[in-house]
């Protein structure tokens, strides 16, 4: 065609040519969207798609979602074992087998040489269930380390230790149905558009049919705080504060449901002593938030029929992350809000199966919700493994944010890094670093070789990603979904069951205990372990879960038997009176004494330093990172600065800043915006050697948290530009 | 409410396609808040019922409103910013992190915690003017009738990136790695299978939505034209209606790099463009390299070279026709040498503009929208003056009576069809979408260039060659002075009108910059203007006083450097300075500032941050030899007809003038 059309053209549109589409569940975040992987005739993943019929999402993806096929080909994948006998050598290829007998044989080395508990295994969030339970069985039945955590340390543990204070047992209780029945929801700490945008579509779904007030609790004026009704910006770290004052409202004007609080609850008596300390006057000059609206916050919460709660990161990462969940718990219980449609207190989990390693990993006890205290647990889980009960710890270990300093202080010797960046994402990178130095034997399972953590390793093995593999992952409302194998995994990389099962023939080579080799085997397995426990799945199966878009536990062998379909949604935990797992069912109101242990902002460090996640990245951006469509819209790091305090230090928009903690100094790029106050900045925390260079990470009592939220900084003007930029762009391989 | 169930095989409808994906429309308008009729059957001509064969399918969209005008809806109060539309897009029509059909950009006010943020959501609007249509050269626009979408075909573009300047919503997206524009297709193939386009499934917020245009969707009750941020819909009359409920602050800014905020005029209640002062600073600096070396320099070096040329042709052929002073530019020993100097700088401004586009080789389909685009007309008249002055060049030897007769007739040619050429050169920049063009000073400027730097040519080769045949050139010095001096004088004229027009919106934020970040240069520009003029009049004078020698040679020489770097100063700053009234970036996506940073510092080179260098189109000689090769004379002669007859053609959709 010479001169352009002169007739009516075909119209072009890019057409993929999808030939087939595998159903799956999503790999990033905690909300569980059931995703379609479209592959072309070919074979290569083309596509992405919510799936329509899918109660979660929907048919709706968020912007990471809809580019997840991109993962499988993306650069920095590993893709054969690597080897290298200290850090100064290059890493050499090297065979599977040759990787995994010299894995054992410096574990054994470790273990003979220091303690068993000297070689300590840090795992995840973000791989299968039935791995996660495979891993365990590993750890705690034949490597026998007490040193076991996963990076959940970093992101729910407080949710687990306040659910655990006040109902007896993990598991959030509520599901994403409540937001169609509640009559007024207080989100605390939690930016629910950018974290979880799919479940704040839900949300809007139901404000949509039918409004009822919307509470955000953030000292940072979030889109989701510009949609609240009320936003309480809160002073960073005096959530329980507010929480004592809303009990002190509620118990001083007798809005509680005293019926409730008889029938289900111990402890109320302690609880109206502390809270009698907190009225909202004294609480006011404390939290920031002033006396008025605490009043109309509690009577608007305590009034409503049914009330919820939802949580993330503001709460959870500060230094009563646990109290601030027990604090929920508390409010919900005093109302009645716990087990009824509508009327709940539902932590909103970060990472795609968080739940998953809650449940199964066994880090925190043993599995199905297992504690190492309990002999019992541990003889019934000892035996059905074939592993002397008295192999087992009698008590759990250190928690991964303890992990790092007995490295530190020379107690732990060797490190098994599983699908996880701590260099990245623990507080204070630079004592990370010297710890990670210090190690005599690093193995970093992951399944991108140019993830930062990497260059501390000695042994790395690439492992398969996402849909390379299949299992299932448990989401924020208990939802179990399942990964189907989309393609198989790249080059050499295995699937992490692969790896543990290889590396457990080392440990166990006579057979003793039972390592199933597909996934569908394992969860068979874990079936018979979850019966009589709170995450009792024994009535599902890989099949029926993908049939049902995901089944939500509790689902037990006696409703499949007796036929039930399990429903879309809307299970919920503790609908029966005294069906807690504390004794006699019933749920504990536990005061809370507040303790102001933060770093706090002072003449040296004048700012508050927040940090939080951006919809368009996922954690430390191994992933995201690479996906030009996810990148593009924050490919370096920035620094959200209030622009009068700018005109003071005279920062200009999109200038590098300096921004210097006790800790160390972040190189970032100044936006200018009164989203957050005069004293406060703003860092996302996606991005390597940037704020956690800076974060000082106390640790909640509890749960042993980091509060990665509250320090102090302050601000420098760069004068060289364009020598902040190198040093800012250096530390951006992706 | 009604969902439009159909089911062709353009677009595979899903067994559990969720409701929310589905159009709804039932009861449509008759015509548009702007009177246009929203029914297009009449305009859809002897193609009613007809497959848009998408991708080569010959199915026809089941959709009962396919000859009606669609739009997008979009409710500000709702939007979060999760980018899931603009993903959504880029995964449907497999686009690389650079290109985007649709963008995520917002504006914020107040002061913590009183501080809001509004996000706007922006695709192509598909106007009811395209203003995109009317000035692409290459016709690769069309407006259909069916659902009235404008849709742009890349196997025509050459890549000019002229619709990128008229679009006041940064629709069509130039890709410097493609060297072609492509833009938002209103996801025609879903919209005949009865789906919302996808971006608009995708949203997170129920912000996005999507139907026959006036319809408002269920639980929304406003339709307005405008929110803060959004260029004045007068322009093209989009094909967007909005919902902005909540109450904004008086005042708005932009995340991204450009000194724009909005301010709200309480009168009309909408936002107006202003200065923001404190964003970047108001130091005065240089920024020379930023503005010498600017990808627009191709258009600098272009028109400059241009309006010499035919500055310089202008005077010879008056020297040719009515003699007088200018005389001997149209005579021996000057007229070749002249004729000469100015073809060399014409084709070398013509090749720079050429390869200025993104395929080079598809040069040949300038001309194809002569009834639409100043573009086509420029080139047209360009390339006539270009012709017909080889013509006259190269009878300018003979001294036959009829050639000189024939001669003069093209030399007619030529300064006519160069003046036309001139004149649409200057409509190419009245764009309502970038207000610092869009002011006569344009023509002050290209007519003032025309006759400085024509007489300067003419007196840099005619001088030094009648000094050196010992002819006396008094009086020739003498007009060509005057032309210099009207010249310079039109200029400075025009700048004086232009500053005190730019005191309101978008213009008066790009005089912010050329008189903060462009400070110098401006100075140096304004007071070379002032020395020129002066230095011109005491040419003027020294040459009527029958001065000579070395003092004239110099004056001339200085003359000529200043009237050159003012030029080239001035037209640097014209291309450099201009804010379109686009829609707002974010902090990185969508900012120039950001973009032009990635690319000094190397980020660029990452392929996942979204920014690409700039790059120069190749001429593919393979191309353009296979293009020709395939060409038939009927085809041939029916392109010139559409192109020279001009009436809409049938089945091509509504033609915008019809109305």
């Amino acid at each position: 065609m010479l001169f352009g059309s002169h007739q009516r053209t075909p119209i072009r549109s890019a057409d993929k040519e999808v030939a087939s589409w595998t159903y799956t569940t999503c790999g990033y975040c905690s909300t569980g969207c059931a995703i379609e992987v479209g592959k072309n005739a070919q074979g290569q993943v083309v596509a992405s798609r919510g799936v329509g019929g899918a109660d979660v999402n929907r048919g709706k993806l968020c912007l990471k979602g809809m580019f997840e096929h991109e993962l499988f080909e993306a650069p920095g994948r590993g893709s054969e074992p690597l080897l290298r006998r200290h850090r100064g050598e290059a890493f050499a290829p090297v065979t599977w087998d040759a990787a995994l007998d010299h894995m054992a044989a410096e574990i054994r080395r470790i273990q003979g040489q220091y303690g068993r508990d000297a070689f300590a295994v840090v795992s995840t969030g973000q791989i299968l269930t039935e791995e996660f339970y495979t891993l365990g069985k590993l750890t705690r039945g034949l490597i026998g380390t007490n040193n076991y955590d996963g990076n959940t340390t970093l992101c729910m543990a407080s949710a687990v230790s306040g659910y655990k204070r006040s109902f007896g047992a993990d598991g959030p209780p509520g599901c994403y149905e409540d937001f169609e029945h509640t009559h007024c929801l207080i989100a605390w700490g939690s930016n629910l558009p950018e974290q979880h945008p799919i479940i704040y579509w839900r949300l809007k779904e139901a404000l949509e049919k039918r409004k009822f007030p919307l509470i955000v609790v953030d000292p940072r004026v979030t889109m989701f705080a510009q949609f609240a009704d009320l936003h309480l910006p809160i002073r960073p770290g005096t959530d329980v504060v507010l929480q004592n004052a809303l009990m002190h409202v509620i118990l001083a004007e007798g809005l509680e449901d005293a019926a409730y609080i008889a029938a289900n609850t111990t402890g109320i008596e302690a609880l109206r002593a502390e809270v009698a300390n907190w009225d909202p006057t004294t609480a006011a000059a404390v939290c920031g938030i002033d006396e008025d609206r605490i009043r109309t916050v509690a009577r608007l919460y305590a009034k409503a029929p049914a009330a919820m709660h939802i949580w993330t990161m503001g709460i959870n990462q500060s230094t009563h992350g646990s109290d601030g969940v027990v604090g929920m718990n508390n409010l919900a219980l005093l109302t009645g809000n716990v087990g009824k449609p509508g009327g709940t207190a539902l932590s909103i989990t970060g990472q795609c199966n968080a739940m998953g390693t809650r449940e199964w990993s066994s880090c925190s006890g043993l599995p199905g919700y297992r504690a190492l205290e309990n002999p019992e647990h541990r003889a019934e889980v000892g035996q059905f493994w074939n592993v002397d009960p008295e192999f087992f710890p009698k008590r759990r270990g250190l928690f991964q944010t303890d992990i790092f300093p007995a490295i530190e202080t020379g107690q732990i010797k060797g490190l098994w890094l599983v699908a996880t960046n701590p260099i990245t994402s623990m507080p204070n990178t630079a004592r990370i670093r010297k710890s990670l130095e210090q190690l005599e034997f690093l193995v970093v399972q992951d399944a991108y070789a140019d993830m930062e953590s990497n260059q501390y390793a000695h042994l790395y093995l690439p492992a398969a990603v996402w849909a390379e593999k299949e299992g299932t992952f448990t989401n924020t409302e208990r939802r179990v979904n399942l990964v189907r194998q989309v393609t198989r995994p790249r080059a050499a990389c295995k699937a992490d069951l692969d790896i543990f099962n290889e590396l457990a023939k080392r440990f166990d080579p006579e057979g003793r205990v039972r390592f199933p080799e597909r996934p569908a085997e394992v969860f068979e397995e874990m079936k018979q372990l979850a019966r009589g426990r709170p995450c009792d799945l024994s009535g599902m199966d890989h099949e029926l879960i993908e049939r049902q878009r995901g089944i939500q536990w509790p689902f037990t062998r006696e409703q499949r038997a007796r036929g039930e379909i399990p429903p879309a949604g809307g299970v919920r935990l503790y609908t029966a009176p005294r069906s807690f797992h504390h004794p006699e069912g019933r749920a504990r109101l536990i005061p809370l004494p507040f303790v102001d242990n933060n770093e706090q902002p002072d003449a040296q460090y004048p700012f508050w330093l927040n940090s939080g996640r951006l919809v368009e990245h996922f954690h430390t951006r191994t992933r995201t990172g690479k996906v030009g469509n996810n990148n593009k819209y924050s490919p370096i790091p920035f620094v959200e600065i209030n622009p009068d305090a700018a005109a003071e230090l005279g920062i200009r928009h999109q200038e590098y800043v300096r921004c210097v903690s006790r800790r160390g100094d972040a190189v970032a790029m100044a936006m200018l915006t009164q989203r957050v106050p005069r004293d406060m900045v703003f860092i996302p925390f996606h991005f390597f050697d940037c704020v956690n260079r800076l974060t000082l990470g106390l640790l909640d009592p509890h749960s042993r948290q980091p509060a990665f939220k509250q320090a102090a900084v302050r601000l420098e003007r760069v004068a060289d530009q364009r020598a902040a930029a190198r040093l800012c762009i250096e530390a951006r391989q992706y | 409410m009604n969902r439009i169930e159909c089911h062709p095989e353009i677009f595979p409808l899903r067994a559990d396609e969720p409701g929310y994906a589905k159009l709804w429309d039932r009861e449509t308008q008759a015509a548009s808040r702007y009177g246009t009729p929203i029914d297009l059957t009449p305009e859809a001509g002897d193609s009613l019922g007809a497959s848009l064969r998408i991708n080569g399918n010959p199915e026809v969209g089941a959709n009962p409103h396919r000859y009606k005008q669609h739009g997008f809806y979009f409710n500000a109060d709702n939007c979060i910013g999760c980018h899931a539309c603009e993903a959504a897009c880029s995964e449907k029509n497999d686009n690389p992190a650079h290109i985007a059909f649709r963008s995520v950009g917002y504006v914020e006010g107040g002061t913590y915690p009183d501080y809001q943020r509004i996000n706007i959501s922006m695709a192509c609007n598909h106007c009811e003017d395209p203003v995109c249509l009317k000035g692409c050269p290459t016709r690769a626009y069309t407006k259909y009738a069916e659902y009235g979408a404008v849709l742009q075909d890349p196997d025509i573009c050459f890549g000019c990136g002229y619709c990128t300047w008229v679009c006041p919503y940064n629709a069509p997206q130039l890709d410097p790695v493609k060297g072609q524009v492509t833009k938002c297709n209103l996801c025609v193939d879903r919209l005949e299978a009865g789906l919302k386009p996808a971006c608009v499934s995708a949203c997170l917020g129920n912000a996005l939505d999507f139907g026959v245009i006036e319809n408002i969707p269920e639980n929304r009750i406003e339709a307005k034209t405008e929110i803060p941020g959004f260029p004045d819909p007068s322009i093209s009359r989009p094909n967007i209606r909005f919902q902005q409920r909540r109450s904004t602050h008086r005042e708005m800014t932009r995340p991204d790099g450009l000194p724009v905020k909005y301010h709200r005029d309480d009168a009309s209640g909408s936002f107006r463009p202003e200065v923001d002062a404190a964003k970047g600073g108001s130091e005065r600096r240089s920024n020379w390299k930023k503005l010498l070396g600017s990808h627009e320099r191709a258009h600098v070096m272009f028109t400059l070279a241009t309006q010499t040329v035919l500055g310089t042709f202008l005077l010879a052929l008056v020297g040719s026709l009515a003699g007088g002073a200018l005389a001997p530019l149209a005579a021996a020993p000057v007229e070749l040498p002249l004729l000469g100097a100015a073809m060399a700088l014409l084709v070398f401004g013509l090749f720079k503009l050429n390869m200025h586009l993104g395929k080079p080789h598809r040069f040949y389909r300038g001309f194809n929208n002569l009834r639409w685009s100043p573009v086509s007309r420029e080139i047209a008249g360009v390339a006539g003056f270009s012709g017909l002055l080889f013509g006259y060049g190269a009878l300018s030897p003979f001294a036959h009576p009829l050639l000189v007769g024939v001669q003069q007739l093209l030399g007619i040619g030529a300064a006519s069809s160069g003046l036309a050429g001139l004149y649409f050169m200057y409509r190419i920049y009245r764009i309502p979408a970038r207000p610092f063009w869009n002011h006569w000073q344009t023509a002050a400027a290209f007519g003032g260039n025309a006759l400085s730097l024509g007489a300067l040519l003419a007196g840099l080769v005619a001088l030094p060659i009648l000094a050196a045949a010992g002819v006396p050139a008094g009086r020739l010095g003498a007009a060509l002075a005057t032309a210099v001096v009207l010249g310079q004088g039109l200029e400075i004229v025009g700048h004086c009108a232009h500053a005190r027009a730019m005191t309101a919106g978008e213009g008066s934020v790009s005089w912010f910059l050329q008189t903060t970040r462009h400070y110098w240069p401006w100075v140096i520009r304004n007071g070379l203007l002032g020395v020129n003029l002066i230095l011109g009049l005491g040419l003027l004078a020294a040459t009527s006083a029958g001065l000579d020698g070395w003092v004239l040679t110099s004056g001339w020489l200085l003359l000529g450097l200043g009237v050159i770097a003012a030029a080239v100063i001035g037209r640097s700053l014209f291309f450099v300075v201009v804010i379109p009234t686009t829609m707002p970036g974010a902090f990185f996506w969508k900012n120039q500032d950001f973009v032009e940073h990635a690319r000094q510092t190397g980020l660029a080179d990452l392929e996942q941050v979204g920014v690409v260098r700039e790059h120069h189109g190749e001429f593919k000689w393979d191309e353009l030899i296979a293009a020709l090769r395939a060409v038939k004379a009927p085809d041939l002669r029916a392109h010139f007809r559409e192109i020279l007859v001009w009436k809409p053609l049938p089945g091509r959709g509504r033609n915008p003038e019809s109305r």
